[in-house]
């Protein structure tokens, strides 16, 4: 058994997606990466990540739709949890991802490279698989 | 102001009406009522016509002209801006009307340069002295030759015009000219006076009409100017919100990628290099914070926060701050000291307490030297809950205590350690206007430079009265509610 972990990052600014990539890939995880929601949508449902990173502001197709989306169509499989990037520290925004299925929420300018780091091993510690 | 002209107008005329009443009531014949029914008209169009100049100065020309038996009733009015004498209202007999039409005229809307000096009219609006003339050339050249006048004389029995000044408010405002059938070619005393007495009281008619008007479509431009506003505040707030999140973008990479550059190189790196990445990446972090902080500031000065009381435990949600923010406070070397207090519950929203809390145990953080200690305590009198936040840090001195809960008030001794910190110069003015929402109290002690300072806030106690009333103190948000932005610590 391959016990690495997957974390598919779904951003689509370039320097930051390319900067979570870095940072993820260099403690050991997999990373899978995703420009916009369309891309994003179809590589959750392929599933079988144990995180998800998922930007709101995106293009194609939101987060939050992404999210909608995957209620009538769930991954073919299992995933890990749903993480929303995000950088609007907007309560509203954040209760309706969670009312939509998202497990947490990281808000970017709001944190530094390490904390992120310790916020992931977190959510994925939680979900031990 | 205008309103108040109005209603003392109204009154004036009024009284001028009953003075005439009382005045022609000793005298008899049928002169009288119709004296009286003409003051009757009069004032029913001051009290219930103010929709339109035009309309009033009608009714008015109307009712003095037909009522007191002239062939001819017409009134002008100055145009300050255009400098003309404007024909607003025209009452003609039917043997005049067939004249002028004879003629092709329309005088409805004509109008007389004030220059036109040898104009009657003219002159009257000038002079304010009432002056009466055989030949009605001289009240309506230059727009008719003296023939013309003469045939609409003629034709149309017209003999003496009599030209008053209409005047309200010691100004004048215009001209009203009433012309005589031929067969009385003689005005007697009693005749002018009353005619005199009945002008006046057409001139505050007018001159309340126009007021009327002037404040409907002053009403009208503000209500204009206020959709405009406030189609400009949604458009601003639109622009701030998406101008934050765009802004916030590029910055959180800069300042991701300074701090890899700073902890994750794979060279090692010099001094100097280190110290200018971390001013980069301290200065990055100012700019996020002070992004938050205006868009915080903006909305609680726009009352887009809704403030929901209820009663918590104050010191849990101390202790639960403080865990957060230990990393931090071990990195720079400092301890963060609780010293428990039994204490009632609080009554205030939770989520704008930890707001609060945050910038203070941050603001401590930020002063305090390596090897510092903060201390937090509490203290309750029973009605409300207070929290002391002390540190060893710089302190402030007595002249900068004043500026401290401002906007901006950066302090002079501060600035230094405000643009290491990654400090804004919001922060405390933020709390102050959350604790005041909280119908709470924030304030500060410093024995000055150097020697620390201590914060203080209070929020009421959730004491049985309170929660009786508990809905009083919910504040609801002006349109749509907005979240604050967090503090970074």
């Amino acid at each position: 058994m391959d016990n690495t972990k997957k974390i598919l990052i779904i951003e689509d600014d370039q320097f930051l997606r390319e900067f979570y990539q870095e940072l993820l890939q260099a403690e050991g995880y997999e990373v899978d990466a995703a420009p916009d929601g369309d891309i994003g949508l179809i590589k959750i449902i392929a599933g079988g990540y144990n995180l998800i990173l998922l930007d709101i502001m995106l293009p194609k197709k939101d987060g939050m739709q992404i999210l909608r989306d995957l209620r009538v169509k769930p991954p073919s499989k299992f995933n890990g949890p749903i993480v929303v990037l995000t950088n609007l520290g907007q309560d509203a925004v954040i209760k309706q991802c969670f009312d939509l299925g998202a497990n947490g929420y990281l808000i970017k300018s709001a944190m530094n490279p390490d904390q992120i780091l310790a916020e992931i091993k977190t959510y994925l510690d939680k979900n031990g698989t | 102001m205008d309103t108040i002209l109005l209603s003392i107008l109204v009154v004036l005329g009024l009284i001028l009406l009953f003075d005439i009443y009382f005045r022609i009531r000793t005298r008899s014949s049928s002169e009288q009522t119709k004296v009286l029914n003409l003051l009757q008209k009069l004032n029913d169009i001051i009290l219930s016509s103010f929709t339109n100049v035009e309309d009033v100065a009608q009714k008015v020309s109307d009712a003095v002209a037909f009522d007191l038996g002239f062939q001819v009733g017409v009134i002008l009015m100055i145009d300050e801006k255009k400098q003309m004498l404007r024909r607003i209202a025209i009452s003609r007999t039917e043997r005049v009307k067939a004249a002028v039409a004879k003629l092709g005229f329309n005088f409805k809307g004509l109008e007389t340069p004030l220059n036109t000096i040898d104009n009657i009219a003219v002159q009257v609006a000038h002079d304010r002295v009432s002056r009466s003339t055989n030949s009605l050339y001289e009240v309506l050249k230059p727009h008719v030759t003296a023939g013309q006048a003469r045939y609409i004389q003629d034709v149309g029995d017209v003999a003496i015009s009599l030209v008053f000044p209409l005047t309200s408010r010691k100004k004048t405002i215009g001209v009203i000219i009433l012309s005589l059938p031929k067969n009385e070619s003689k005005v007697t005393d009693t005749r002018k006076k009353i005619i005199e007495r009945v002008i006046k009281v057409v001139g505050i008619a007018l001159d309340s009409a126009i007021l009327y008007q002037d404040v409907l479509i002053t009403g009208r431009e503000l209500e204009q100017a206020n959709t405009k506003l406030k189609e400009l505040d949604s458009l601003k707030d639109e622009f701030v919100s998406v101008a934050s999140h765009e802004l916030r973008t590029p910055m959180t990479a800069i300042r991701s990628y300074a701090w890899m550059a700073l902890h994750k190189s794979d060279i090692p790196l010099s001094q100097k290099l280190k110290r200018y990445l971390y001013r980069t990446l301290i200065s990055t972090e100012r700019l996020i914070n002070l992004v938050s902080d205006m868009l915080n500031l903006s909305r609680i000065e726009s009352g887009k926060i809704e403030i929901s009381p209820i009663p918590f435990n104050f010191a849990d949600l101390v202790k639960e701050i403080v865990e957060d923010v230990n990393a931090k406070a071990q990195e720079k070397k400092l301890k963060i000291l609780i010293l428990e207090q039994k204490l009632p519950q609080a009554f205030a929203d939770p989520e704008k307490v930890q707001q609060i809390l945050l910038n203070l145990i941050g603001n401590a953080l930020k002063f305090t030297f390596p090897g510092g200690i903060i201390t937090i305590n509490f203290f309750t009198d029973g009605k409300v809950v207070e929290i002391s936040i002390k540190d060893d840090g710089q302190g402030i001195s007595q002249e900068d205590m004043g500026k401290l809960f401002k906007k901006f008030g950066r302090l002079d001794s501060s600035y230094e350690s405000l643009s290491t910190s990654g400090g804004t110069g919001l922060g405390l003015y933020i709390s102050k206007n959350l604790v005041e929402l909280m119908n709470g109290r924030i304030w500060v002690n410093s024995e000055g430079l150097g020697k620390g300072s201590t914060f203080f806030f209070s929020l009421p106690v959730a004491s049985a009265q309170i929660l009786e009333n508990a809905e009083q103190f919910h504040i609801k948000s002006k349109g749509e509610a907005k979240g604050l932005e967090p503090v970074a610590i």
